[in-house]
């Protein structure tokens, strides 16, 4: 092993002595896609992970440009994919805030924006 | 570091490790038990009674530190998974949802039932069928484990290639460290009470326990090279990766243990076995009881980097 690799261990085990940790399941893509433009408001957003997500842990809030949500608020999981339904809101800027919790037992949050109209 | 808030990361690591290490001696003396002890004990009927009561001893009290510390890992995954402080995630409502909403929860339940039969089995041992019947519920506990990782979240057809191999990664690794904490037992008592009877008896466990020690390390290395394959995938993820560092830090602590396992095998179990004078037994004896007590040690080390591991971002997420 080299010098450099027995260097970088150290901040490992001073790792395990602290318990930082990280979650799991990424966002693999996302129906809107991130940052896109669309030209008419899609009727729901849907994501994709990396990992089976836990249904009783994992939402989705979707907000327009002046910060009102526009998600019907409730939200569904099957495997790895999660969607929620939105209400008509016109055009501007969409947020989309994820919060997940994959099955072996970590939760992630993001968030990502999307274009809807010219 | 927030050690009882959200933030329960810290604790998680140190109750896993301390519940997978319980739940090896549980295993592993159960597994000693049926396949090293019995089979030895059948020539040799003086250390019967006080073997088969350190056994029992071991597994029991292993199952009850494996209770214990498994009702304080789903406290902990409560406060973990519903994000509120550990206090706040004792309600019922949480615990409820976690246990019943939950793969965790759902796994956690299963355990629960078979630490329970354990339990029953280990109180009336005398029956042959309850002492079978408590080597599978023993095994059905430990294997429950790899859906509560990364494996039990892996996708599709690799996500049951990634249970099968943790599964049989879990088996072996019970089977060796928690055998070899019967086997240091056992040859601590063969040492007290010296004699041609126990030193029979050290010497046929030491050569049947080297069995399932070769057993248990191919397997321990097959069904590691698939996991590493699953969740590393490139040699370059593994050295540039937290997870990777820290799983080459595990296979380091691995191939320490197997130099010691090597010195029990070829050169320490020999000289109990062809060594004529009994000076020479006792201290290879000696030697053989220290060596695999290191090796525990050094097997419960790699349980709690184990304890680690689980709490990361597979390595091959950051290579994609």
């Amino acid at each position: 092993m080299h010098r450099s690799n027995i260097v970088r261990i150290i901040p490992l085990l001073l790792l395990l002595a602290t318990g930082e940790a990280s979650a799991h399941a990424f966002l693999d893509h996302a129906e809107p896609r991130v940052g896109n433009k669309v030209a008419t408001a899609p009727r729901e957003v849907t994501l994709w992970f990396t990992q089976k997500l836990e249904p009783a842990f994992s939402t989705i809030t979707v907000t327009n440009s002046a910060g009102q949500r526009v998600d019907t608020g409730k939200t569904r999981v099957s495997g790895s994919q999660m969607s929620i339904s939105l209400r008509p809101a016109g055009t501007g800027t969409y947020h989309v805030t994820w919060h997940v919790l994959s099955v072996d037992t970590h939760t992630t949050d993001g968030s990502f924006a999307f274009q809807v109209g010219q | 570091m927030d050690w009882l808030g959200a933030g329960v990361d810290g604790p998680l690591i140190v109750i896993r490790a301390i519940h997978f290490a319980a739940t090896a001696v549980v295993a592993g003396s159960l597994i000693f038990r049926e396949v090293v002890a019995e089979p030895a004990l059948g020539s040799t009927q003086v250390a019967t009674t006080v073997v088969r009561s350190q056994i029992l001893l071991t597994a029991s009290i292993g199952l009850a530190i494996a209770a214990v510390s498994g009702v304080i890992w789903l406290q902990l995954q409560a406060a973990s998974m519903s994000g509120l402080p550990f206090g706040e995630a004792m309600s019922s409502d949480v615990l409820s949802t976690v246990l019943n909403e939950t793969q965790f929860g759902l796994v956690s339940e299963i355990r629960f039932v078979l630490a329970i039969i354990l339990a029953a089995c280990l109180a009336y041992d005398r029956l042959a069928l309850l002492r079978w019947l408590a080597l599978a519920s023993a095994l059905g506990f430990t294997a429950a484990i790899a859906w509560t990782g990364h494996a039990g979240s892996t996708l599709g057809e690799m996500g049951n290639l990634h249970l099968t191999a943790d599964a049989l990664h879990l088996f072996a690794a019970a089977a060796w460290t928690g055998g070899l904490v019967s086997l240091a037992h056992l040859l601590s008592a063969a040492r007290r009470h010296q004699g041609f009877a126990w030193a029979s008896l050290a010497r046929d466990a030491a050569q049947r326990f080297s069995t399932l020690g070769i057993i248990s390390v191919g397997t321990l290395l097959v069904t590691g090279i698939v996991s590493a394959w699953i969740l590393v995938g490139s040699f370059q993820a593994l050295v540039i990766t937290e997870y990777g560092l820290i799983l080459v830090l595990k296979t380091m602590v691995f191939a320490i243990m197997l130099v010691f396992a090597a010195v029990n095998r070829f050169w320490l179990t020999p000289q109990l076995a062809f060594s004529s004078e009994k000076e020479a037994q006792v201290k290879a004896l000696r030697r053989l009881t220290r060596n695999s007590v290191i090796e525990v040690a050094l097997g419960f080390t790699i349980f709690a980097i184990v304890g680690a591991l689980g709490t990361l971002h597979p390595a091959i997420h950051f290579m994609n």
